[in-house]
């Protein structure tokens, strides 16, 4: 009886392929990058010398880590937040009702399915210094006498970075929140209006306990997105203006495939990844959800 | 007024304020690729003195100049021979798409059964890190897949494409498909069983066959998915003509030369088979997952 399944044997047949397909790629990759970030490996010296730390070191010390480490982060802090809050806003809307919700919520998801190139265009398009439609718009409502200079401004750069990065991620956690949401016992709410409580009240103290655990799971996801993103960013302002824009992952593309040091390059990426369970921890510790246990 | 209505109206404007945060993006993109160049430059700014034009969608698909390059004295800007490129671009994602699609279904089903309906010691260890391996991130592991994908010489060829593509979406497709079968009434399967069918028989029998709009629709979903990736279609890729439709718009978005009419148009043209994907994926996928987390 398929229903009162006994504990059985691993079924290798049944799961075999699906694992050696995942792991081939991602436990060959992330042992050869961490081989790589502990040897001296540039295309134009022969050999490839065990060098310890050294590719640390030097990425540490260069020029640039300390100005893409704090943007990194800044960019990860207001963009991860802002994602799980806009998901949890459109997904309490989505679930009500009102004619044309079906387009609506398609057209929700079409944020996150767009190449991120054409993200990029989209918002540069938008908030482009000499022919945006912002500005235009802006202008002819009377708001500005001028044009704001959006993308070569460095504080209204990061901002537009993040809001453009958002867009894209937001759809996904107001997917997953739905799903959260909708599996909240109506029962509960009928009984806490009953009792009085208000519309925030009956959030805090229903809602929210039973979502926790997904949204925490959200802000961890949104945090490894955010520490590793680079498409959107880079076609949208290439790092600039100045080094306002440029984020950590920049520089893993950069030392290895324009300096050609691929273990500086690797380096990079292995700090991204401690920064990664940095933050996982972080975020665990102070918002402890019984992720992992029973329904 | 009563509170109802009040509540109401606020619905309606946050409902319409939510479609336009998603949709005006890609709606300006539109109108911009029916403006011609002189009105968009124009100030100060009045984009509709010079009439809407179809030509930017004319030269892509057919290679002839659009007129208004020809007036004289016009503020113009360059066209760009790339912009010619998207309709191939839209082919071979496609085609390297429809590949993920059937090695995620042909990969995934087996196993997202097996989670969802075997006991089995050390089955939350095996799940566990198979949702974990996506989290890696891509840009580190860009120089490895490289080298493995030159060993196994399939640089440049779009079953390298489908490989990689495959591994980045199927932990997605087995968490959902497996979300999908256990929703399936189990009595179904233990009819089946007590009239001799074997494990894989009540799979290929009883299971595949109900859940068949699930399975091609979360299939759709790693399409969708293998369709916009960039970052791997542009190392692997290859040679020009074999280049997927990120890496086309990507090159033509950093092309400065480029007429912005023109890029609007490849921009929309691209846009629009992931509009259609996002319509039955949400119609078949994700309703699936909320309708299920609600019953569950």
């Amino acid at each position: 009886m398929v229903s009162q399944q006994q504990h059985r044997r691993y079924p290798i047949e049944w799961v075999l392929p699906v694992l050696f397909i995942v792991f081939l790629f991602t436990l060959f990759p992330v042992a050869h990058a961490l081989w790589t970030s502990l040897h001296r490996v540039m295309v134009l010296l022969p050999g490839t010398p065990f060098v310890g730390l050294g590719n640390y070191r030097n990425v540490l010390a260069s020029d640039y880590f300390l100005v893409a480490l704090t943007n990194t982060v800044r960019f990860t802090l207001f963009s991860a937040p802002l994602t799980v809050l806009i998901g949890l806003g459109v997904a309490q809307v989505l679930l009500a009702n009102f004619p044309g919700r079906m387009i609506v919520r398609s057209v929700v998801i079409l944020p996150w399915a767009l190449p991120g190139a054409i993200t990029a265009f989209l918002w540069m398009w938008i908030f482009h210094p000499s022919w945006g439609i912002l500005n235009l718009v802006l202008l002819k409502i009377g708001l500005i006498d001028s044009y704001i200079p959006w993308l070569t401004d460095p504080d209204l750069a990061k901002m537009i970075v993040i809001v453009a990065h958002t867009w894209t991620q937001y759809p996904f956690a107001a997917v997953l929140l739905m799903a959260a949401l909708g599996g909240v016992d109506q029962q509960l709410y009928e009984a806490a209006k009953m009792d009085g409580a208000s519309g925030w009240q009956r959030f805090r103290f229903i809602t929210f306990p039973q979502i926790k655990a997904i949204i925490v799971i959200l802000l961890v996801f949104n945090v490894l997105v955010g520490l590793t993103s680079y498409d959107v960013t880079y076609a949208l302002t290439a790092g600039g203006p100045g080094d306002a824009t440029i984020l950590l992952s920049f520089n893993i593309w950069r030392e290895s495939f324009s300096r050609l040091n691929f273990g500086n390059g690797s380096a990079v990426a292995f700090i991204v990844v401690l920064l990664s369970i940095g933050f996982l921890v972080a975020i665990l510790r102070a918002l402890p959800a019984d992720i992992f246990g029973e329904k | 007024m009563t509170i109802p209505t009040l509540k109401r109206i606020l619905l309606y404007l946050a409902a319409f304020l939510v479609f336009f945060f998603s949709a005006s993006p890609v709606l300006i993109s539109l109108l911009g690729s029916i403006l011609p160049d002189q009105a968009i430059f124009s100030f100060p700014p009045d984009w509709f003195q010079f009439g809407v034009t179809f030509d930017n969608y004319r030269y892509i698909f057919t290679g002839e100049i659009p007129s208004s390059y020809e007036v004289k004295g016009a503020i113009r800007s360059m066209i760009s021979d790339a912009a010619r490129q998207v309709p191939g671009g839209m082919l071979n994602s496609t085609v390297v798409a429809f590949g993920v699609l059937v090695l995620n279904i042909a990969a995934g089903a087996p196993p997202a059964y097996a989670f969802a309906r075997m006991r089995f010691r050390g089955k939350q260890l095996t799940f566990m890190a198979l949702i974990l391996a996506p989290l890696v991130p891509a840009v580190a592991l860009a120089t490895p897949v490289y080298l493995m994908i030159q060993w196994m010489g399939l640089l440049g060829t779009k079953a390298a494409l489908i490989l990689v593509h495959s591994v980045l979406t199927l932990p997605f497709t087995v968490l959902i498909l497996s979300v999908f079968f256990r929703k399936i009434p189990v009595e179904l399967e233990d009819a089946a069983s007590v009239d001799g069918c074997t494990r894989f028989q009540v799979f290929t029998r009883i299971v595949l066959p109900l859940s068949l709009p699930s399975i091609f629709a979360t299939g759709l979903f790693a399409f969708m998915l293998s369709y916009s990736e960039f970052l791997f279609a542009l190392i692997l890729g290859g040679e020009a003509k074999n280049r997927t439709l990120p890496v086309v718009m990507a090159a033509l978005a950093r092309n400065t030369d480029v007429s912005w009419g023109l890029l609007n148009a490849s921009t929309f043209l691209a846009i629009i088979p992931t509009l259609v994907l996002v319509v039955i994926v949400w119609r078949f996928v994700v309703e699936g997952i909320i309708v299920g987390s609600v019953k569950g």
